[in-house]
């Protein structure tokens, strides 16, 4: 009976996504016309179709959906890049690399990856392991890496944890000491720019026996990870941190993921004197889980100021060549990436961006009862079950792939080789906008 | 109906009069601030955000071939797309319900020839151009569950904008309060002093203090509640307000003319009085603790001095010239209420954010910031603007139109002028229902503020008043980011 039970559940987990992948290719065909609820201003609806067009095939759409710039009428989306006239552009056989180090300082290992961004921390509890084991396996396959996020490490992930960042949050929710010697890289979540200042709040509804058993808590009940780290009140403070991870495992390099104060710079530079070796700045306009509205839209500034105020304040310090700065919160396309790379980043960290990928309208039910619909941001068994995850890493490569093609394109129309050689490049970017002003 | 008890944090209460009562707590003594909140559904049916349409040919022949590929397991046959339940009624698909649903679009994906889901355009006749139906429904959710609005999948509005948009607050890494504190074990005090504050104590020759004793008001909310329109004025109305003012502990501003028609007073009134009233103290019942005039009026200021030398006296104004501000000062007024219309203009066109900017700036250069009090209402109409009013110089705002949102007004047209709008309150408005949503809607402004100063590391909101240093504003960002780019600023 109970086999019977279960194949019913899978046999109805699999109409559905059948059904789902079949609207995931048919919608961005445009011949249905768009969705008409679908798309808000950050994130239109041709962003989220030509998103699922890239995770289907690898490439950017080519049937005139807008894929490079949303519309919120500010930050990247009044920004463009200053090509060169066609003559000048590098040739289409010219090499052009987009790797950069995650290691600038002259010691400890050295860490590159071959396409300037990795996957943001959504932990687990907050995303279902099929989604974690799909980001995991992209990461693998790009030589890139994941991050656990704070809902510790689930034993699937271990066959890839050359790739994956072990995040080290406040709550400590699954945090031990092997799961900090598996990680290449251990991140030092100080904040987050969905909810800055908040810490994070996982529903009880999303807390199942498997996600409290993970975070040594207990099932059904809401967990809030405390904001700030208890035990950090100075930069000394947060070194002491760094001494810890790096007591147990020496390998590991620190990044240090921070939200966008007023003293950005500030904490930056702190964070390099501590020994961080990637400073993660993620701006108030992404997020994946739920936050308070008002900590969305209020506090905190947009990352597209954020960066070059680190940039150009570590340069300042003269220290900027010995640390990377990775960037998120509101990266949505390769556009994207490039421009905050002009701004003054190295990187940058996706998160939304894979999820719509993997089929996120961006409907904002994440913590509603049960939770995604789409079986992404949920621990709900029978939801969890829409998402596959070899399809999931099939698709979040093939939005890999796109973005690393036009990565090569802005930089071959710039006439630049390297990724490295567009950092700061701000001369190299047109402001669209209302003159100078909002 | 499910009721929920909000614990706050302490908020001391010196030697003062209770607002709800007579009694006078003893010096030092404190209490936690507790603002009851209940579900209170809208009684007026509310547009969903948005509508579901089913092609019902297609579902018959889309249902006919599910039961017929599963017809071993009629179970997956009719298993449908929604978890929320909108094809769960009696007719399934062929009748969705549209309240049900949440906007996932997981049917439309699942179906893209068969479902579509459409915005309500229902939905666009709330509110006006100033108070979106975004905002109209976020105050609908605050007044129905006095919690915070909290979704996923980050932000989804514009990048910034004019007024309130275009300015962000800032945050601290590092110091306390703790989040897992703000709304119960950590202290953030919330409460505010209205009133003349002297700067400093004069003794006499024997030491002893004289006139030491500040005639400040103290809420536990930087909220009041400012006087409705007096085309709305009526006896449910007047008597919600002045009940919730009650329960939150805080001030009704009201025409005094209304104090007399609905037999209303007490401690927690404001009585406003207008140019023309003539005989307003004589209709006043008790002393009130604040009086609020609404204009100049020399010997009405001479006469309540007289009479109720313990009432403080506010001056509302709608931003005028900085130098009639100046005068009243010297006249000994300490408490201004600045008005700007319902959609938060001033007189001379300017935003409410930077008239209150410019006054608080002027208050500052003229040394006497903290001897007055800056009240501020007009286009204040989501929980981020009490906030970030305060950051930019006042110490207390004063709600209208999120007051009669709440309540399920209904706005006619533009609603900007505060004498000529035109706003219908619901038929089924009971008093209970009423107060309910009010206090539900304070309570949740209240745990944003909580949010927003906790982020910030503050622990008092009277520490929020004028910290511009802790406010970013977009054009300043912008020009510091964006000034070596090509394209900007020209």
């Amino acid at each position: 009976m109970a086999d019977r039970v279960t194949s019913v559940e899978q046999l109805i987990a699999e109409k559905h996504s059948r059904l789902l992948h079949q609207g995931f290719h048919l919608w961005p065909g445009l011949k249905l016309g768009k969705p008409p609820a679908l798309g808000d201003y950050r994130w239109t609806a041709d962003l989220i179709l030509s998103t699922w067009v890239q995770a289907e095939t690898g490439q950017p759409p080519a049937n005139g959906l807008e894929y490079r710039v949303g519309n919120s009428g500010g930050g990247f989306d009044v920004l463009d890049f200053k090509y060169l006239p066609r003559d000048r552009w590098l040739s289409d056989s010219a090499a052009i690399t987009l790797s950069i180090p995650l290691n600038c300082r002259p010691y400890d290992r050295r860490i590159e990856i071959p396409v300037p961004f990795y996957g943001g921390g959504m932990s687990y509890g907050s995303i279902s392991e099929q989604v974690m084991l799909s980001r995991a396996r992209a990461s693998q396959a790009w030589k890139t890496f994941t991050s656990t996020g704070e809902g510790g490490y689930p034993a699937s992930l271990l066959p890839y944890k050359n790739y994956v960042i072990t995040q080290v949050a406040t709550g400590m929710f699954g945090v031990r000491e092997e799961t900090i010697q598996y990680a290449p890289i251990v991140e030092l979540k100080y904040a987050q720019g969905a909810k800055p200042g908040l810490g994070g709040h996982l529903l009880g509804d999303k807390v199942t026996t498997t996600v409290a058993t993970m975070r040594e808590s207990l099932p059904w009940v809401s967990l809030f990870s405390p904001f700030p780290f208890h035990s950090v009140y100075s930069v000394e403070d947060h070194k002491k941190h760094v001494d810890w991870i790096k007591t147990i495992n020496p390998e590991a390099l620190i990044s240090v993921k921070i939200s966008t104060p007023t003293d950005i710079d500030m904490v930056a530079v702190g964070s390099y004197y501590a020994g961080a070796q990637i400073i993660h700045i993620d701006g108030g306009y992404g997020g994946t889980g739920a936050a308070p509205e008002i900590a969305k839209k209020t506090i905190a500034m947009p990352i597209e100021f954020a960066i070059p105020r680190v940039h150009r304040y570590l340069l300042q310090e003269g220290i900027r060549h010995e640390v990377v700065i990775m960037a998120s919160g509101g990266i949505r396309t390769a556009d994207d990436i490039a421009k905050a790379v002009a701004l003054g980043a190295d990187g940058a960290v996706l998160g939304t961006t894979e999820l719509v990928a993997l089929g996120c309208t961006r409907c904002g039910n994440c913590e509603r009862g049960r939770g995604c619909p789409f079986g992404l941001t949920t621990t709900d068994p029978e939801l969890s079950r829409l998402v596959e995850s070899d399809w999931g890493a099939e698709r979040l490569s093939n939005l890999n792939r796109s973005f690393q093609l036009q990565l090569c394109e802005i930089l071959r129309r710039l006439g630049l080789s390297s990724i490295r050689d567009l950092v700061g490049r701000t001369d190299l970017l047109v402001y669209r906008g209302q003159a100078g002003a909002v | 109906m499910r009721r929920s008890t909000r614990r706050d944090s302490k908020q001391y209460v010196v030697g003062r009069k209770d607002p709800r009562g007579d009694s006078v707590r003893p010096t030092g003594a404190y209490r936690r601030y507790q603002l009851e909140t209940c579900l209170a559904p809208e009684i007026v049916p509310f547009p969903n955000r948005t509508r579901v349409k089913v092609s019902k040919p297609g579902l018959g022949l889309h249902l006919l071939k599910e039961l017929i590929q599963h017809r071993r397991n009629p179970k997956v046959a009719v298993s449908r797309p929604c978890i929320y339940g909108v094809f769960s009624g009696p007719l399934g698909g062929f009748a969705p319900r549209d309240c049900m649903c949440v906007g996932c679009l997981r049917c439309t994906t699942e179906h893209p020839e068969m479902v579509r889901v459409y915005h309500n355009p229902e939905r666009q006749h709330l509110g006006d151009s100033y108070f979106t139906p975004d905002i109209v429904e976020t105050i609908y959710y605050e007044a129905r569950t006095g919690r915070i609005p909290v979704r996923g999948a980050g932000y989804r509005g514009p990048f910034g904008g004019e007024g309130w948009d275009g300015m962000w607050t800032d945050m601290s890494e590092i110091v306390r309060p703790t989040r897992d504190g703000i709304h119960g074990r950590e202290v953030i005090s919330t409460a505010v002093d209205l009133g003349q504050k002297p700067p400093f104590l004069i003794f006499n020759d024997e030491g002893g203090l004289v006139d030491a004793t500040p005639r400040t008001l103290t809420v536990p909310i930087p909220v009041l509640f400012d006087a409705p329109p007096a085309s709305l004025l009526s006896d449910q109305l007047v008597k919600i307000l002045a009940l919730a003012a009650q329960q939150a502990e805080t001030f009704l501003i009201l025409p005094v003319c209304a104090l007399k028609r609905f037999a209303l007073g007490g401690p927690h009134i404001i009585p406003l009085v207008g140019m023309d009233d003539r005989d307003a103290l004589g209709q006043l019942r008790g002393r009130p603790p604040m009086i609020e005039l609404d204009g100049w009026n020399e010997a009405l200021v001479q006469a309540i001095r007289m009479c109720l030398p313990d009432t403080s006296i506010c001056l509302r104004y709608d931003f005028l010239l900085k130098e009639e501000l100046l005068k009243h000062l010297r006249s000994g007024i300490r408490v201004f209420h600045l008005v700007a219309n319902y959609h938060g203009m001033g007189r001379d066109g300017q935003f409410v954010l930077d008239l209150i900017r410019e006054v608080h700036k002027f208050f500052v250069e003229s040394r006497c910031r903290d001897e007055v009090t800056l009240l501020g209402s007009g286009g204040i109409i989501a929980a981020e603007h009490v906030a970030k009013a305060i950051i930019c110089g006042l110490d207390a705002v004063a709600l209208d139109t999120a007051l009669l949102a709440a309540l399920q007004t209904g706005f006619s047209g533009e609603c900007a002028d505060r004498e000529t709008s035109h706003f219908r309150l619901p038929k089924r408005l009971t008093v209970d229902w009423g107060v309910r949503r009010v206090t539900n809607l304070v309570a949740s402004w209240r745990d944003q503020l909580l949010e927003v100063l906790g982020a910030m590391g503050l622990r008092e909101v009277r520490r929020l008043r004028g910290e511009m240093g802790r406010a970013m504003f977009q054009k300043d960002l912008e020009r510091e980011a964006f000034s070596g780019i090509e394209g900007y600023g020209r």
